[in-house]
C-alpha cells in the first residue's frame, strides 16, 4: 500500500457555516431521507418475501439466543473491559493508521511515517512527501522499530543499582538543578551524543545561560563530525557540506562509503542511483572512482576502484590534487604513492574530473584524517563543484572532547556528570581507561536505553525513551525541521533527552511536548501556530524549513594542509588495523537487535558475528586462513579475533568492526551466555581512532565458526546477473536476452511453430483455460540490477512487513535462515587469474584462490519469481502452493505438511522452511522442542510487533515472498470502495509499493500491474536491458530483472573491455557470443565481440 | 537341438542316461525330510542365538521411535537438512528401502511366470522381506514431512473444503504405488503362506498353535479343488505383482526425474532405478539368506547354487547400474545443458565426491567379481559383497539426492548437508525394525515355502523312482 497520509483535515474547532439552504440540502443524505416515505430500513421489508426473511432469521436468533443463556455458549471474560465511551477521531478497528515522525541518528534525522496497528507501532517506512526523501530508508531506520519491543531495554530507575522511585529520580534531578543555581554549575558536566534536535541545542542554551560554568561534551565512536571541521577549515566560516551526488557525472570517493557506511547513506544512495538510471541506448549515467581500503559497498559498486591502505589514501588524494589544482601541486611530493599504484590511474582520473567541472564530487570519508578532507574541499572547490555538487549550510561548533572530559574527572573537577546516551565504558578510547575516569565524578546521572556496560559505573540510572515513544523534533541532513513524534505511550515510562536537560536546568517546561511546541513556535512564528503545529505533525516537516546555502570560496587551507605527514605504507612485519563501522551493529548500539545482527552483512554475508578482514595476500604471508583465532597486537594491546579472507582488502590490512563483543547487552547480543562477535574498542586510542600501525598477530590455535548466508562466492560463468559496460549497451542494447540459453541466436535446437514462435508442447493453464485469468489485474515486478547497491534495507523491511522470525546464528549456520528477500553477491576476478580457477572447489577454499585479489561485485536482491508455471505448484502434493487469477504464486501455509519438495525444485532457493517453532521458542533453546518456551516478557512484547496482517507461520510450514500480498488486498479493497456503482475496481499505478520497494533508497525495485501498458512497471519490462533469471526454463518469471551497466573509463589503465562477469560467461560459455544482435535481415550476423 | 542329438542316438542304439539338473534341494532327501526341516526352524526349541539377535534388533529398533517421538515433537531441524538440500537422509533412507523390496517380487512373481524353479526356496522369506522392506520404507516419507499430523492429506479422502491432493504431483503418486505395492505383496505372500500354514496347523502340538495357523490356513484341507483355486490365484497374483515391479520404482523415480532439478531431471531414471532395485534387492536377499542357511541349517534347500544364481542376477543389474551412471555422464555432457553437465561434474568431483566413489566402487566394480564361479559359490566372499551392493546403493540415492541438490542454479544458495545424530539413528533404527520383524518371521512361519519347495524335488513327480509315496516318506 502506498502510504502518502491523506490531505490534512480542516480544523474541526470551529464554527461550520453553510452558504445556502440548498447547498445543505445538497448533500446524498438528505435527498436520500426526503425520497423516502418511511425512515431507512422499514421500507426494505414491503416486499413479502423479505418480511417472511425477515421473521425467520429473528426467530431463529431468538431460538440460538435462548440456547446460549441455557447451555454453556456464554463465555465471558470475569475482568472488566470498558468499551470506548467516544471512538478516537479516525480509529476504525483493524484498519491501520500511519503517523509522520523521524528517526534521529547522530547530527541528522531520518524522516519517516509510521504504520500503527491497534495503537502499536509495527512498520516503519520512509516518509515519501518528505522534500528530501523518496520514502527509501535504511536498514537501521526499518530495525528500529524491533528495539522498541527489546524486552532487555532499560525499564526502570535506579540508584546505585538498586530500583528507586521515578518521583524520587525526580527530585534528585530537581535538586541538582538547586545544587548548582548556586554556582552558575560550576562542577557539572554532561556528556552527550550528537543531537539532530532544535530542542535540545535550545535546552542547552537555556541551561547554559543559568549555567555558565557548566561543562558540555560531545562522544561519538563513528563520528562523521570531520566533515564539518573540514568545511569549516577550508571556508573559513562554520559551515557543513551537503552533497548531491545525484548532480554529480564524475564521483571520486576517497575512502569514503558514502552508500554504505557513512552518514545519511540512504539519501546519498538515492542521489547515486538517479545517476545510475537509463533507459535507452545513449542514455548517460555518472562514473565512480573508488580509492578504498576495505571492501565496501561503495567499492561493490565503482567503475573503477584503487585499493589502498587507508594511510595511504592521502598520497593518492595528493597526487590527484597536484593534478587539478596549481595551488597544490607541491603537496605531491611530500606524500609518494604506494607500490603498485599506477601514475595513470590517478591521471586519468584527474583528467575525468577536470572534465567535468561543477558536475564532478570528490568525497572523503570518515575514517581519513582531517588532511584529506581538506584535499577533497580543496578539490571541489578547485572543480567549481561548490554550490553545484556540494552545497554548505551554517553550522554550530562543536562541544567538547570525550578526552578534555576524562582530563577533567581525573583532575577531580567533576561533581556531578549527566550522561545522556552512548555507552562510554565499552566504545571510549581505551587509553582514557572510562570505566575508571567516569567513577571519578562524585555523582553520575545517566540517562540510557540499556543497562548495559555503561550501568555500572553510574549513580543514577534513568531509562530512556525510544523515539517512538518521544516528543521532540530534529533537523534531517538538508535542514528540514522534522517533528519526532509518539505513536505509542512509553512502554517502560522511559524519559527523553530533552526532558532530563530541562529538570537538571530547572525550567519551567519540561514536558518535551511543550519544548518541542516552544521551539517550533520560535522558527515556525506564532501567526497561525496551531494550525502550522498541526500541520507539521500530520505532514512530518516544515515546508520550506531547509537550510539556506551559504556562499563559500574554493577554500584551500594550504596552512593547515601543511601540518600533515606522510605515515609509513604497511608491511607484513607493520600491519595496519583498521576500525570501522559495522554495516549491522553500527558502533555497537544494534547489538542486541536480532533483526539487525541477524541480517547478513552487504559484503561478507556473515550473520551474527564480526572477524578480522584480510586480503589473500595477506593471509597467505601470516599463514592465515579462515575461522582461526589470531591475537592482534598493537601499541602493547591486544585482542583475540577470529580471521575471515576477504576479497579486494588491501593488503597487510586488519579491518575490525567496531560495535560487537557486548559483555551486557542482551538475550540477543548475549546469546546463550556468551558475547556476539569480538570486541575491537579495546584496540582503539583516542590519537589512533581510525587506523593504526604497527599491528603483530600471532595465531592462537583456537578456532571459531562463522555462519554466512552465501558461502559461494563466484558465479561460475552462469549468466545469473548481466552486465556491460556502458559503450557495450550503447551498440547491443539487448545483451542480456542474448545471454539466455534459448535467446534467438541459439534457438536452432528449440521446435517451432509455424509462424516461428517457440513451440511448447505444454499449453500455458491462462491459455488453455482464459478464464483463469484476471483481466484487471496482472501482478509483476521489475528490478534494476543499474541502482541497487546492495544496501539490505528491503531485506529488513520485507522482515518487519512479514512477520519473518530470526533463527539464531547457529541455524543460519545450517543454512536455515527465513529471509524471504536476500541480496545475492557474487564476486568476479580478472580473466588472467580465474584460469586456473577450479568451479568444483569447496567453498572453504575460495580464499586460497587467486582470483579473488580484486573482484568486482555484483548484487542481486532475490526473493520468489512468482513463476506462471511454477516449478513449486506442480509438485506439491497437497495443493498448498497455487497460482491465483492475478499471476500471484500464493502459498495457503494452512494447507502446508511441508514435505518441501517445492524448496527443492524452485531454481531459485527462494523458499524457506520452518524447520522449528522460531516464533515460539527460545532461539536458544531450538532443539529442546516443547520442553523449552520463550520467557513472558519476551513473549508478550514479540507479540506487539508482529503484522496483524500477515500470518506468523508455525514449524513445518514452507513460507516465501507473497510479493505483499496483503498490501495488494488492502489495495484492492479501498478501490473497490471507492469505485463504488462504477466498476473502476483497477487500482491505479504507483498504489501498491511493496515493502521492498518501499524501503528501498535507490527505487531499484518496481513492482505494479503488467496488463497495464503505461504502468512503471511494464515500461520497464519494455526496456532492452529487461531479461528474467534462468529464463530458459521457460517457467515465466513475473520478476524481470534490468540488466547492470558499467560506466568504466577506456583511458583508464584497469579498464576492461569487458566486465569480468561478462568475460568469463564468454569464456564458460564457448559456443555463444552473448553480444551478437539477433540476426536482422541484410546485417552481417558476425562476432560483434568487443568490436567497438 | 533335438535334432542334432537324434540321428548319433539312432546310429549307435544305445541310449545314454539322461543328464539331470543338478537338484535344487540336494541329497535326495524326502518329502518329509523337507517338511521337518523347514517346520523345524518355527517348531523346535529356540536356537540360542535368537534371543540376543532379537533383543539387538529390538533395542535398534526402539531407537528408530524415540528418534521419530524426538522428530515429531520438536520439528524437522533435528535432522541436518537446509535450504538448497530439502530432502537428504529420510529419502534416500526411503528409496534404499523401496528398492530392497523389489527382489521378492521379482523372485515371486517374474520368476514365477518365467518358471524358474529356483525360485521356491528364497521366494517366502525374499517376499517377507519385500513387506518389511516396505514396511520401513514407508516410515520416512510419512515422517519427512514438516506437519506429520497432517500427513492424511496426502490421501484422496473427501472432506468439506472440498481440496483435493494435487493430482500433478509426483509424491502423490508415490502414495498410490507403494499402498499398492505393498497390498499387492501382502496378499501375494499370504496367499502363498496358505498350503504351509495348513502344513503347520497339521503338525501344530498345542491347541493354541493350531488354533492360530488353522486360522491363517483358512481351512485348508490340501484337496483338488482347493490346489486348483490355489494354483489360479496364485498365477493370477503373480501376473498383477509383475507390473508393479516395474511400476514402484518407475514412479519412485518421478519423483526426481519430473522435477526441474539438474541431475534428477533425467529420462534414464525409470529403468536406471528399476535396474538398481532390483541389483539392491537382491543384495539384501543374498545377506539375509547366507547366514539364514547356515544358522537355520538349511543348506540342502537353499543351495550353493542357489546363491551362485543370485550373484548372476547381480552381476547382470550391477552392469546396468553401471551402464547408467556412463550413460548419464554422456547425456549430461551431450545434452549441452551446462547446469546439467556442472550438477555431474560436481557429483564425482565436487565436494561429495567420496560419496560418489564409494557408489561407483560397491556398485560397478564389486560386481564383477561375479565373473568368477569360484567367487559366487563362496559363501563368505558373497556375503561381503552383498553388504557392499547394500552400501552401494545407499550412497547411490544419497548421491542423487543430496549432490544434486547441494549445488543447483544460483552459486549464491549453493550449501553443504551434514546429518545429524538424530538422521543416523533413525537409519540405523530402521534396520532394528527390519531384522526384528525379520526374525520373528523366520520364527513364526515357514520361511520356506514348503509345498512349493517339495514341487520342484524330482520325487514330487509320481513317476519318478522316488516319486510319490514311495521311499517310505511320510508326510
Amino acid at each position: 500500500m502506498k502510504t502518502i497520509p491523506p490531505p490534512c483535515p480542516e480544523p474541526d474547532n470551529g464554527v461550520k457555516y453553510f452558504r445556502s439552504l440548498e447547498q445543505l440540502s445538497d448533500t446524498p443524505e438528505f435527498q436520500d431521507w426526503a425520497s423516502r416515505e418511511f425512515p431507512a430500513g422499514a421500507s426494505e421489508l414491503k416486499d413479502e418475501t423479505t418480511r417472511r426473511h425477515f421473521v425467520k432469521i429473528m426467530s431463529a436468533s431468538f431460538a440460538l439466543a435462548g440456547l446460549g443463556i441455557l447451555g454453556a455458549g456464554c463465555r465471558r471474560p470475569e475482568e472488566k473491559i470498558y468499551p470506548f465511551a467516544r471512538q478516537p477521531e479516525g480509529y476504525v478497528h483493524g484498519v491501520p493508521q500511519y503517523f509522520a515522525t523521524s528517526m534521529p541518528v547522530r547530527g541528522l534525522a531520518v524522516p519517516l511515517l509510521v504504520k500503527s496497528d491497534d495503537g502499536r507501532p509495527t512498520k516503519i517506512e520512509g516518509n515519501a512527501t518528505h522534500p528530501d526523501s523518496n520514502g527509501g530508508t535504511d536498514t537501521f531506520a526499518q530495525a528500529s522499530v524491533l528495539s522498541l519491543y527489546d524486552a532487555d531495554r532499560a525499564q526502570r530507575f535506579t540508584q546505585k543499582g538498586t530500583n528507586a522511585n521515578r518521583e524520587a529520580a525526580f527530585d534528585f534531578l530537581s535538586g541538582v538543578a538547586k545544587q548548582f543555581s548556586a554556582n552558575q554549575g560550576d562542577g557539572l558536566c554532561f556528556l552527550m551524543e550528537r543531537s539532530p534536535s532544535p530542542s535540545r541545542a535550545r535546552v542547552q542554551g537555556l541551561i547554559k545561560q543559568k549555567f555558565p560554568k557548566a561543562r558540555w561534551f560531545i562522544y561519538e565512536p563513528v563520528d562523521f563530525d570531520v566533515q564539518r571541521e573540514a568545511a569549516t577549515l577550508a571556508a573559513g566560516k562554520p559551515v557543513a557540506p551537503y552533497f548531491k551526488p545525484d548532480a554529480a557525472k564524475v564521483i571520486l570517493s576517497l575512502d569514503c562509503d558514502f552508500i554504505g557506511g557513512e552518514e545519511d547513506s540512504h539519501r546519498m544512495i538515492r542521489g547515486f542511483a538517479k545517476g545510475r538510471k537509463i533507459s535507452k541506448p545513449g542514455d548517460t549515467m555518472n562514473r565512480l572512482y573508488v580509492v578504498e581500503t576495505l571492501m565496501s559497498q561503495t567499492g561493490m559498486n565503482a567503475d573503477h576502484r584503487l585499493r589502498v591502505a587507508t594511510s595511504q589514501v592521502i598520497a593518492i588524494a595528493a597526487a590527484i590534487a597536484a593534478k587539478i589544482s596549481p595551488l597544490l601541486a607541491g603537496l605531491a611530493a611530500k606524500f609518494p604513492l604506494p607500490a603498485g599504484v599506477k601514475p595513470e590511474w590517478i591521471a586519468e582520473c584527474a583528467k575525468d574530473l577536470q572534465a567535468n567541472p561543477g558536475a564532478s564530487l570528490v568525497l572523503a570519508g570518515y575514517r581519513q584524517p582531517l588532511a584529506v578532507h581538506l584535499l577533497a574541499n580543496a578539490l571541489n572547490g578547485a572543480l567549481q563543484n561548490n554550490g553545484k555538487t556540494v552545497e554548505f549550510q551554517e553550522a554550530a561548533s562543536s562541544e567538547g572532547s570525550l578526552a578534555q572530559l576524562a582530563e577533567l574527572l581525573n583532575g577531580g573537577q567533576v561533581d556531578t556528570l549527566v550522561v545522556l546516551g552512548g555507552n562510554p565504558v565499552y566504545n571510549a578510547p581505551v587509553d582514557l581507561d572510562w570505566a575508571k575516569s567516569q567513577r571519578k565524578a562524585k555523582t553520575v546521572v545517566r540517562l540510557a536505553y540499556y543497562e548495559d556496560e555503561t550501568f555500572a559505573a553510574c549513580d543514577w540510572h534513568l531509562p530512556a525513551a525510544h523515539y517512538l515513544e518521544s516528543w521532540g523534533d530534529a533537523r534531517t541532513s538538508d535542514g528540514t525541521l522534522v517533528p519526532v513524534q509518539p505513536l505509542i505511550e512509553p512502554l517502560f515510562g522511559g524519559l527523553t533527552e530533552i526532558e532530563v536537560l530541562a529538570r537538571i536546568g530547572g525550567l519551567d517546561a519540561t514536558k518535551p511536548h511543550d519544548i518541542a511546541r516552544e521551539t517550533f513556535k520560535a522558527i515556525a512564528g506564532t501567526d497561525l501556530f496551531e494550525e502550522k503545529w498541526k500541520k507539521f505533525l500530520h505532514d512530518g516537516f516544515l515546508a520550506g524549513s531547509a537550510a539556506k546555502p551559504v556562499e563559500v570560496g574554493a577554500g584551500t587551507n594550504l596552512a593547515a594542509l601543511a601540518a600533515a605527514t606522510a605515515v609509513e605504507a604497511p608491511s607484513k612485519d607493520k600491519l595496519e588495523v583498521v576500525f570501522t563501522r559495522d554495516y549491522s551493529v553500527d558502533d555497537g548500539r544494534y547489538h542486541n537487535n536480532g533483526w539487525l545482527q541477524e541480517l547478513p552483512d552487504p559484503i561478507t554475508k556473515m550473520t551474527w558475528d564480526n572477524a578480522v578482514l584480510v586480503s589473500r595476500k595477506t593471509a597467505g604471508e601470516l599463514g592465515l586462513k579462515n575461522n582461526q583465532t589470531i591475537k592482534i597486537n598493537v601499541g602493547g594491546r591486544s585482542i583475540e579475533a577470529p580471521v575471515w579472507v576477504q576479497p579486494g582488502l588491501a593488503d597487510y590490512t586488519l579491518a575490525l568492526p567496531l560495535g560487537y563483543g557486548r559483555e551486557r547487552s542482551g538475550r540477543i547480543g548475549n546469546f546463550k551466555g556468551g558475547s556476539v562477535g569480538f570486541n575491537a574498542y579495546p584496540l582503539r586510542t583516542s590519537t589512533a581512532m581510525h587506523f593504526a600501525s604497527g599491528a603483530k598477530v600471532s595465531v592462537t590455535g583456537a578456532t571459531h565458526q562463522f555462519s554466512c548466508t552465501q558461502d559461494h562466492w563466484s558465479m561460475e560463468g552462469r549468466p545469473i546477473i548481466r552486465e556491460a559496460n556502458l559503450a557495450q549497451f550503447n551498440a547491443h542494447p539487448k545483451f542480456a536476452k542474448n545471454m539466455d540459453m534459448d535467446a534467438t541466436a541459439n534457438d536452432a535446437f528449440i521446435p517451432k511453430n509455424p509462424d516461428g514462435t517457440p513451440h511448447n508442447i505444454y499449453k500455458h493453464p491462462y491459455e488453455s483455460n482464459p478464464a483463469l485469468k484476471s483481466q484487471t489485474h496482472q501482478w509483476g515486478m521489475s528490478v534494476d540490477l543499474n541502482s541497487c547497491v546492495g544496501c539490505s534495507a528491503c531485506m529488513v523491511a520485507c522482515q518487519s512487513e512479514n512477520n519473518i522470525p530470526i533463527v539464531g546464528k547457529e541455524q543460519v549456520g545450517k543454512g536455515r535462515e527465513m529471509h524471504w528477500i536476500r541480496i545475492d553477491r557474487y564476486y568476479t576476478g580478472l580473466a588472467e587469474l580465474e584460469k586456473d580457477k577450479n568451479p568444483l572447489v569447496a567453498d572453504d577454499q575460495q580464499q586460497f584462490e587467486k582470483w579473488i585479489d580484486d573482484p568486482q561485485v555484483v548484487t542481486q536482491p532475490m526473493m520468489c519469481q512468482h513463476c506462471e508455471s511454477a516449478p513449486c505448484e506442480s509438485v506439491c502434493p497437497v495443493n498448498a502452493t497455487v497460482h491465483d487469477e492475478e499471476g500471484l504464486n500464493v502459498m495457503a501455509y494452512n494447507r502446508c505438511v511441508g514435505t518441501r519438495y517445492c524448496s527443492n525444485n524452485c531454481a531459485w532457493k527462494v523458499r524457506r522452511f520452518n524447520f522449528f517453532d522460531y516464533n515460539k521458542r527460545p532461539l536458544e533453546n531450538l532443539y529442546a522442542g516443547p520442553m523449552a518456551t520463550r520467557k513472558n516478557d519476551e513473549w508478550e512484547l514479540l507479540k506487539l510487533v508482529k503484522n496483524p496482517d500477515v500470518t506468523v507461520r508455525m514449524r513445518g510450514v514452507m513460507e516465501k515472498c507473497s510479493f505483499c500480498l496483503q498490501r495488494i488486498e488492502q489495495a484492492k479493497i479501498s478501490q473497490k470502495v471507492k469505485a463504488g456503482a462504477s466498476g473502476d475496481v483497477e487500482v491505479p499505478d504507483g498504489t501498491i509499493k511493496t515493502a521492498c520497494q518501499q524501503a528501498c533508497p535507490a527505487e531499484a525495485i518496481v513492482f505494479g500491474n503488467i496488463l497495464d501498458k503505461k504502468s512503471r512497471v511494464s515500461q520497464l519490462k519494455e526496456q532492452s536491458r529487461d531479461y528474467a533469471v534462468l529464463g530458459f526454463l521457460d517457467t515465466r518469471p513475473r520478476l524481470t530483472y534490468l540488466a547492470r551497466v558499467r560506466n568504466p573509463n577506456p583511458a583508464m589503465p584497469d579498464y576492461r573491455e569487458l566486465p569480468n562477469s561478462l568475460d568469463e560467461y564468454i569464456n564458460k560459455a564457448k559456443n555463444m557470443d552473448p553480444l551478437v544482435e539477433p540476426p536482422k535481415p541484410g546485417a552481417a550476423n558476425g562476432k560483434k565481440k568487443g568490436a567497438h | 537341438m533335438s535334432a542334432v542329438l537324434e540321428k548319433p542316438l539312432a546310429t549307435t542304439g544305445t541310449t545314454p542316461k539322461e543328464l539331470e539338473r543338478e537338484p535344487l534341494v540336494l541329497n535326495q532327501r524326502s518329502l518329509g525330510w523337507i517338511s521337518d526341516r523347514i517346520a523345524g526352524v518355527c517348531e523346535n526349541a529356540l536356537p540360542k542365538w535368537w534371543w540376543p539377535a532379537f533383543l539387538i534388533s529390538f533395542t535398534v529398533m526402539s531407537m528408530m521411535f524415540i528418534c521419530i517421538a524426538y522428530l515429531i515433537s520438536t520439528g524437522v531441524g533435528v535432522w541436518g537438512l537446509n535450504n538448497p538440500v530439502g530432502w537428504a537422509w529420510d529419502i534416500t533412507n526411503f528409496v534404499f528401502w523401496i528398492g530392497i523390496g523389489h527382489a521378492g517380487t521379482l523372485i515371486s512373481a517374474v520368476l514365477f511366470l518365467l518358471r524358474q524353479k529356483w525360485r521356491t526356496s528364497i521366494n517366502r522369506s525374499a517376499e517377507a522381506m519385500t513387506l518389511f522392506a516396505v514396511a520401513c520404507a514407508g516410515i520416512f516419507p510419512m515422517i519427512h514431512v514438516g506437519r506429520i499430523w497432517l500427513a492424511w492429506w496426502l490421501f484422496p479422502l473427501p472432506n468439506a473444503n472440498s481440496i483435493w491432493p494435487q493430482f500433478r504431483s509426483p509424491l502423490l503418486w508415490d502414495v498410490f504405488a507403494v499402498s499398492t505395492y505393498g497390498t499387492v505383496s501382502l496378499l501375494f505372500w499370504y496367499t502363498g503362506l496358505v498350503p504351509d500354514l495348513a502344513t503347520m496347523r497339521d503338525r501344530a502340538k498345542t491347541k493354541i498353535r493350531k488354533f492360530l495357523y488353522g486360522l491363517g490356513a483358512l481351512g485348508w484341507t490340501g484337496s483338488n479343488r482347493h490346489w486348483s483355486n490355489y494354483e489360479k490365484a496364485y498365477l493370477l497374483l503373480a501376473g498383477l505383482s509383475t507390473p508393479l515391479v516395474l511400476s514402484v520404482h518407475s514412479i519412485v523415480s518421478f519423483d526426481f526425474a519430473v522435477s526441474q532439478v539438474p541431475g534428477w531431471h533425467t529420462t534414464i531414471f525409470p529403468p536406471y532405478f528399476v535396474a538398481g532395485a532390483i541389483f539392491s534387492g537382491f543384495g539384501m536377499v543374498l545377506t539375509l539368506m547366507i547366514p539364514l542357511r547356515t544358522l537355520c541349517k538349511l543348506e540342502e534347500i537353499i543351495t550353493v547354487r542357489h546363491v551362485s544364481l543370485m550373484g548372476k542376477v547381480i552381476l547382470a543389474t550391477g552392469s546396468i547400474v553401471g551402464y547408467a551412471y556412463g550413460m548419464e555422464f554422456f547425456i549430461a555432457w551431450y545434452g549441452g545443458n551446462p547446469y546439467e553437465l556442472a550438477a555431474f561434474k560436481n557429483r564425482a568431483f565436487g565436494p561429495y565426491w567420496w560419496s560418489y566413489w564409494i557408489m561407483v566402487t560397491c556398485n560397478v566394480v564389486t560386481p564383477h567379481l561375479f565373473w568368477f564361479k569360484k567367487i559366487r559359490e563362496n559363501m563368505v566372499i558373497v556375503f561381503i559383497i552383498s553388504i557392499f551392493v547394500n552400501i552401494g546403493m545407499w550412497f547411490e540415492r544419497f548421491v542423487i539426492i543430496v549432490t544434486s541438490l547441494h549445488r543447483d542454479y544460483l552459486p549464491s544458495s549453493w550449501g553443504y548437508f551434514s546429518p545429524t545424530w538424530v538422521d543416523i539413528c533413525t537409519f540405523i533404527g530402521s534396520f532394528g525394525l527390519f531384522c526384528t520383524l525379520f526374525l520373528l518371521f523366520i520364527r513364526f512361519l515357514p520361511a520356506i515355502a514348503i509345498s512349493e519347495v517339495k514341487g520342484v524335488t524330482p520325487q514330487a513327480d509320481p513317476h519318478h523312482n522316488l516319486g510319490g509315496a514311495k521311499g517310505g516318506a511320510h508326510h
